[in-house]
């Protein structure tokens, strides 16, 4: 089982089969993972060893072959497209390559994220611009994406998860695509982040000094926590 | 997420890349505009027509012909098979049916006119003047000089553009002139020449265009006892019939009694009749007309479906990103029917503007041709034509309507396709 924030304990394991192709990968092969309330996990491992899909099932974008997946109390399993979509909402993802949209400026993508949930123009415009200061970016609100670094980019990205007060923040590599300068500094505002407000953090790293700033470390390989 | 939301989101995706929305959009104004003009025009052209039918060919008139129809009956061409003759004084057996007002005989040939040194190909139509100036009193009047009404002798009334062809001055003949009229008579070996000179006693007022029966201008018209001896016929081509009211069971009644009067030999065509088929055809072309139109924007929603499928591709990363923020699948259909409906609404909007130009200039061109040249043998000469396209609000806003279904009709695959996308799989997307 895996539980995100859930005052539940169930001991099924999670086990994740989807099709390359024509052939079967086994992603996750049983794995319990709990975290709770303000805490900072870090998940790390070699790649292929199942923890991008442990993060898609962590996000509710993707389902459990088998096993149960409890988030904010509920099992994703038993979600349609629209509740999952709901559930979302709630939380704060941050992926590996930014996944910024290009035609919007930076307050813009901050603010998409809050006219999904039905936020008024005015409220989500003000918003936008107090989490983009909160990251560091108050000159830069009305630059595009392509007008911003690597570094600028993944704040941005930080507000837009930021932006419908989350339950918790997922991150894919938030450190993988910038310079350590950079890697530091985001590392220092997720901390702060974490202790400051109490958000639960889940990150995804094979950097190791991120991960040893966390509160717990989770290692995997070949589908499984070791 | 709210309306206002999906559509600036869907406005944005459609303002960065402006020249692809710019040629898709163009695919629906051409075939709005093509629909909106065809529809315009042909609605002019039936105003137009059935206007000026309704003052040279009143309503209150049935025609007599031998044999078949008027010329627009079905059967017109082949029924004039038997021996039947109409006669000029068969008038008199019209006249004395009920509810006639007045009888009057028509022949009508096409002969040349001499005006000095120039010669033209123009309708004879010989006439009772005094019956027939009650029947057409609205068109059937002099403009100057007087319509001899106890004609006498090798008196001669032109029409507007027989005096004046060019709408210039030029003037080829006018009140006192005389005319030569040279007619070969086919009908005796060796064929003879016949010509008779008359005097221009009166040149009618201008008509305008279209008639069918009464008075045109480009017919040439002499008293009907002269025309009697100078064709050498006592038939006419034609008796046209003035009822006392144009009431449709008047005009029923009259027609069966002529019918029954002649034992079926002769066709009874009312005005009301020829409007009908006039409608009847017109609504044919515009369904013809609508239908090519319609083709090419049925081609413009294939572009719109491409372009669609083609920037779906393109943006299964963003949908990935979208759905990934939590937006609902029905968002994500909307906003590509959104995008859809932009399109389609801005190319109906231009569509129905450059349409309705097009059938401006369109007519503006049709109009300024006609004249003398065009002027056929038959006193169903289409002269110069004015027409007003004329943009009903059924065809703007069917216009509107379809440029807005199609749109949306071919969007729907694609955007059910975006909507569809797993948000795992469109963000592993290149």
């Amino acid at each position: 089982m895996i539980s995100v924030t859930t005052p539940v304990v169930e001991r099924t394991n999670v086990k994740k089969t989807y099709m390359l192709g024509k052939v079967p990968v086994n992603a996750l092969q049983g794995v319990n993972l709990k975290v709770e309330k303000g805490d900072f996990v870090a998940i790390s491992g070699p790649s292929g060893s199942g923890k991008s899909t442990l993060l898609n099932m962590i996000g509710a974008l993707d389902k459990p072959t088998e096993g149960k997946v409890f988030i904010e109390g509920v099992n994703v399993s038993t979600l349609n497209d629209n509740g999952l979509a709901d559930l979302r909402r709630r939380i704060g993802f941050v992926f590996q390559f930014f996944n910024l949209i290009p035609r919007l400026t930076a307050r813009g993508n901050v603010e998409l994220t809050m006219s999904i949930t039905g936020l008024g123009r005015d409220e989500r415009r003000k918003r936008a611009e107090g989490l983009l200061e909160t990251v560091g970016l108050k000159e830069r609100v009305n630059h595009k994406p392509a007008e911003l670094s690597g570094g600028e980019r993944q704040r941005v990205a930080i507000a837009r998860a930021l932006a419908n007060n989350p339950k918790f923040l997922l991150m894919d590599e938030p450190t993988g695509n910038i310079d350590s300068k950079t890697a530091k500094e985001i590392i220092e505002l997720v901390m702060r982040l974490n202790e400051e407000k109490g958000a639960t953090i889940i990150i995804v790293t094979h950097d190791q000094q991120i991960a040893s700033q966390a509160k717990r470390t989770v290692q995997m390989l070949d589908g499984l926590i070791v | 997420m709210k309306v206002s939301d999906v559509l600036s989101y869907a406005f944005g995706a459609i303002r960065l890349r402006k020249l692809r929305a710019g040629l898709t959009t163009l695919g629906v104004v051409i075939g709005i505009a093509a629909i909106v003009a065809l529809l315009s025009i042909s609605q002019g052209l039936q105003d137009t027509i059935t206007e000026q039918l309704q003052t040279g060919f009143a309503t209150d008139t049935l025609i007599v012909s031998a044999g078949g129809g008027f010329g627009m009956g079905p059967g017109a061409m082949t029924a004039t098979e038997s021996d039947f003759k109409l006669l000029i004084n068969y008038t008199q057996i019209i006249n004395e049916l009920e509810n006639v007002r007045v009888a009057v005989a028509i022949i009508q040939k096409a002969s040349y006119v001499k005006f000095g040194e120039r010669e033209f190909i123009l309708t004879i139509v010989g006439v009772n003047f005094t019956k027939y100036t009650n029947i057409y009193s609205s068109t059937f009047v002099a403009e100057t000089g007087e319509i001899p009404l106890d004609p006498e002798n090798e008196t001669v009334v032109v029409g507007k553009r027989v005096s004046d062809p060019w709408k210039n001055g030029t003037s080829f003949c006018d009140v006192d002139d005389t005319v030569e009229i040279i007619w070969t008579n086919a009908s005796r070996l060796p064929p003879k020449n016949e010509t008779y000179v008359g005097h221009v006693a009166a040149v009618l007022k201008e008509i305008g265009g279209f008639s069918l029966t009464g008075p045109s201008d480009f017919s040439v018209y002499i008293p009907i006892s002269q025309a009697q001896s100078f064709f050498g016929t006592d038939e006419c081509d034609m008796i046209i019939v003035q009822l006392e009211n144009d009431d449709e069971a008047t005009i029923e009644s009259v027609s069966e009694a002529i019918d029954e009067a002649f034992s079926g030999q002769v066709s009874v065509t009312s005005s009301t009749a020829v409007l009908d088929i006039i409608s009847s055809v017109f609504s044919t072309v515009e369904i013809f007309l609508a239908g090519i139109a319609a083709i090419s924007l049925l081609v413009a929603g294939i572009g719109i479906m491409n372009i669609m499928i083609v920037s779906l591709m393109e943006r299964t990363r963003e949908i990935g990103i979208l759905k990934a923020l939590g937006m609902k699948s029905r968002t994500v259909l909307l906003i590509f029917l959104s995008e859809a409906v932009i399109v389609g609404l801005m190319g109906a909007a231009f569509g129905i503007a450059s349409g309705w130009g097009l059938a401006n200039v369109v007519a503006r061109v049709f109009s300024g041709g006609g004249g003398f040249m065009g002027a056929g043998n038959h006193a169903a000469a289409a002269g110069r034509m004015t027409i007003t396209p004329v943009l009903t609000p059924t065809v703007f806003l069917g216009a509107l309507a379809f440029g807005l279904i199609v749109s949306v009709i071919f969007a729907l695959y694609p955007a059910w396709r975006a909507s569809k996308l797993k948000p795992v799989e469109a963000l592993r997307y290149e």
